[in-house]
């Protein structure tokens, strides 16, 4: 009996493992053409590229996925990028408040957008697809006033963030980003919380008739998002060494884009921070190689879009 | 003479068989009476008729030709046409495009408005429904004017070329002066030479405009025979079967305390207000026909429901009072519900049947960040399933790939996980096999026997006849009667069930 529940448990890890393990394939596969095609792809120069890009939309692809296994979707995320950063840069300069303090102001504000969103969608069941749309607007539009549509110097103590620390070699935020990967996968096979998110974005009304109360998860994975996203604006921030209020537009494309490649369903229920993960590395890996081939920004763009098209289809034959 | 449509032999099988050897004649002209319980194949016999399902066996002639139509629209060629019980409106559409929509009335390219104005006009007419409606959205119209519109669209399809219609439950939300005028209307378009057959649970209705009626049971034809000759008691009798009555008597049981108290629950589904009792170790069964509320009750004792109003109480010894005021109250206390549409409201599709089996019980370990143990998740999975004996291949199977009937067991292993002891179930063996069927009524014996309380919804008589207490008969939303064993048999159950739409119709 135990050997064969052993067996299950092994063959259940490698299936799991199957869904991300394919996709890490694919990334393994366009490191080796880029590294064939492009002469200084394994350089150290393309590796601080990525890895300086990296953890903004590593952060916001975690919190969209998490709302898409729900069901739901945050478009707003880009713009909240915009607002925490600027709310980062004005507090850190004009109110002259600590480099901390700030950081903290700017994923509060993060947090405030995705309460918005979140109530709005749970408690009052307005469709979240338009909830997070209109902030989409509206947070770009509070992004422009806090900075007067300025780009906002901040200099280089924040820029500390998103240097590599020496001995190390890799930035404070990439390291926090992939400890929140971590954490957030855990969170979402191995909790309570992730399991309910699951079954809500699978069933809600079963969901709801075995005694799960929806609302205060539908409300929570939209916090979470917008927190992850505030989070995301210190990033930006410090990568650029200035709050510009024109950062991350589409950046809410690009997490969905990478969730999906990722293996995450648009109709909720399914869904993996890790596979989220490799479709970042896809997309910048994707963006750096095609950069340093001399590709041009269409064709770029149109590579990008049909590498996600494609990405779909496969998961889509794989799942049948 | 050749019938208008003849059925012959007709036979057909979901999970269980739902048809057997379906014998209906239809004459040119008639208007042809169909009734039965819930459940008796009156839908799947139309469904098959308009082209929606195929039959597994049997012949259909419509005028002497073979028939088979593959499609609705094939069915509409031929001359069937359908106004269904579910609404098939389309609600941001105006009332006249809904009436014609099938059949609008263009010019070389456009539509012709003028034409379409004149034609719904000429239709609405003759369904007595207001014209001033014309233009309005049908989303805006009361339930009963839907139902004209309705039929005024199944009457555009009557014309010339119709040789068929087909009403289902055409007055279930009309008054009685609505409905007395459609029934003038039927039968002029009989005197015509329309062929009618008429589904309807209003028995007075039934009797009073058809010329021939068949009663279905267990999907056979029990009867048929000209209208004149029958009246409700036959009718009731033949729906209910008498030789079932005698398997329904079996010995008194005791009960325990009260373990469930509802006192005068009302949601906006459920306007009159409704007090039952269950109590430790009993079954209560609930009796009605569709759309009694049935469903809608279990909804609301569970904590679901909007508007929810009224008292639902768990009681038990040396413990508070627990007031159940939300679902989650319900489930962490120790209620559980299966609810009827297993697909929607049941089972996490695509999902492993560990999670299906586990995520009520879940709430135990708090609601947070706790952790989840998969080993442990697989264990518990796993002893649920040796214990209910679901064949699958193992807790990582999807549930998708098992049999109804062991869905359903993996619903009840999902309620045993949270060691719930007041049941509410609602159609528990709906499209389950006979095997897994006799299986979820050992399992729900065994409950009752453990001191559970449990209230099961069914609209399969004999299923609350072998199991229950005591049965609650619903009709038409209201509570109508709480029968105790041995007071029942299945006629006086389905008079109950039938009784408020008969009051309804007695009022003109």
């Amino acid at each position: 009996m135990n050997t064969e529940s052993n067996e299950i448990n092994i063959l259940n890890k490698l299936s799991l493992m199957f869904e991300e393990f394919f996709i890490f394939i694919a990334l393994l596969l366009l490191v080796a053409f880029f590294g064939f095609t492009a002469e200084n792809f394994f350089s150290t120069g393309t590796l601080t590229a990525i890895l300086t890009q990296l953890p903004a939309l590593t952060v916001v692809t975690i919190g969209m996925t998490l709302v898409l296994i729900t069901g739901g979707i945050d478009l707003s995320v880009g713009s909240v990028v915009a607002l925490s950063s600027a709310v980062i840069g004005i507090a850190f300069t004009v109110f002259e408040l600590p480099l901390l303090v700030s950081g903290l102001l700017g994923i509060a504000a993060g947090g405030c957008a995705g309460l918005i969103n979140g109530v709005l969608g749970a408690y009052f069941r307005l469709p979240i697809f338009i909830v997070t749309l209109g902030m989409l607007e509206a947070g770009r539009g509070m992004a422009y006033l806090v900075t007067n549509s300025q780009t906002v110097y901040i200099g280089p103590s924040i820029q500390g963030l998103a240097l590599p620390i020496s001995g190390i070699g890799v930035s404070a935020s990439f390291l926090t980003s992939l400890a929140l990967v971590v954490l957030a996968q855990l969170a979402l096979t191995r909790t309570v919380f992730g399991r309910y998110l699951i079954a809500i974005g699978t069933n809600e009304t079963a969901a709801k008739i075995s005694g799960i109360r929806t609302e205060p998860y539908l409300t929570w994975v939209l916090v979470i998002s917008g927190l992850l996203a505030g989070l995301g604006g210190l990033m930006n921030a410090a990568y650029l060494g200035a709050s510009d209020p024109n950062a991350a537009i589409g950046l809410e494309l690009s997490a969905i884009a990478a969730a999906v490649i990722g293996g995450t369903s648009l109709m909720g229920g399914r869904g993996s921070i890790i596979g989220a993960f490799i479709g970042v590395l896809i997309i910048s890996v994707l963006q750096n190689g095609l950069a340093q081939l001399g590709v041009s920004e269409p064709f770029k763009r149109l590579i990008t879009g049909l590498v996600i098209i494609l990405a779909v289809l496969i998961d889509r034959w794989r799942s049948r | 003479m050749t019938a208008r449509i003849s059925v012959e032999g007709l036979c057909k099988s979901f999970a269980a068989p739902v048809l057997q050897d379906v014998r209906l004649e239809i004459a040119d002209g008639s208007i042809h009476g169909l009734v039965g319980e819930n459940g008796a194949g009156k839908s799947t016999l139309i469904n098959i008729i308009c082209g929606l399902l195929a039959a597994d066996a049997g012949v259909i002639k419509l005028e002497g030709h073979d028939y088979t139509p593959e499609s609705r629209k094939e069915s509409i060629n031929q001359g069937v046409a359908l106004a269904s019980q579910e609404l098939s409106l389309i609600d941001t559409l105006s009332v006249a495009e809904n009436i014609l929509l099938t059949a609008l009335p263009r010019k070389t390219i456009t539509i012709d408005r003028d034409g379409v104005e004149k034609k719904a006009r000429e239709l609405m007419g003759m369904v007595a429904l207001d014209s001033a409606t014309l233009h309005r959205r049908v989303a805006d119209l009361s339930l009963a004017q839907k139902q004209l519109v309705e039929l005024a669209k199944a009457l555009s399809m009557a014309d010339e070329q119709t040789r068929l219609l087909i009403l289902d439950e055409p007055t279930s939300a009309l008054t009685s002066p609505q409905a007395d005028e459609l029934h003038k209307i039927i039968r002029e378009k009989a005197e015509n030479g329309l062929s009618v057959i008429y589904v309807s649970h209003r028995l007075d209705d039934v009797l009073e405009v058809c010329d021939v009626v068949s009663v279905l049971r267990d999907g056979k034809i029990q009867l048929t025979a000209p209208a004149s000759t029958l009246d409700n008691d036959a009718l009731i009798k033949a729906m209910s079967g008498e030789e079932l009555q005698s398997r329904g008597e079996q010995q008194i049981r005791e009960y325990g305390d009260v373990r469930l108290d509802v006192f005068q629950l009302t949601t906006a589904e459920l306007p009159n207000a409704i007090s039952l009792q269950c109590h430790e170790g009993e079954v209560l069964g609930i009796v009605g026909l569709s759309g009694s509320g049935r469903s809608e009750l279990l909804h609301g004792i569970f904590g679901l429901g909007v508007e929810r109003q009224g008292r639902v109480t768990l009681l038990a010894k040396e413990k508070n009072d627990i007031y159940i005021d939300s679902a989650s109250t319900a489930v962490k206390h120790g209620v559980a519900l299966i609810a009827e549409d297993r697909k929607t409201q049941g089972i996490f599709a695509s999902k492993s049947i560990s999670l299906n089996t586990t995520v009520a019980g879940l709430g135990k370990f708090g609601s947070g960040l706790s952790r989840v143990v998969p080993t442990r998740e697989m264990q518990v999975s796993e002893e649920l399933i040796d214990r209910l004996k679901v064949k699958c291949e193992g807790p990582l199977q999807l549930i998708d790939r098992l049999s109804g009937g062991n869905q359903q067991k993996v619903l009840i292993a999902r309620w045993l996980e949270t060691k719930a002891d007041v049941w509410l179930l609602d159609e528990p063996t709906r499209g389950v096999d006979v095997g897994s069927k006799a299986a979820i009524h050992e399992h729900l014996r065994q409950l009752r026997d453990q001191g559970a309380a449990i209230v099961i919804a069914s609209s399969e008589l004999e299923e609350l006849t072998t199991l229950c207490d005591r049965i609650l008969v619903l009709s038409n939303r209201k509570a109508v009667k709480t029968f105790k064993r041995g007071e029942w048999n299945n006629e006086l159950l389905l008079e109950a069930a039938f009784s408020q739409h008969k009051g309804e119709r007695l009022v003109s």
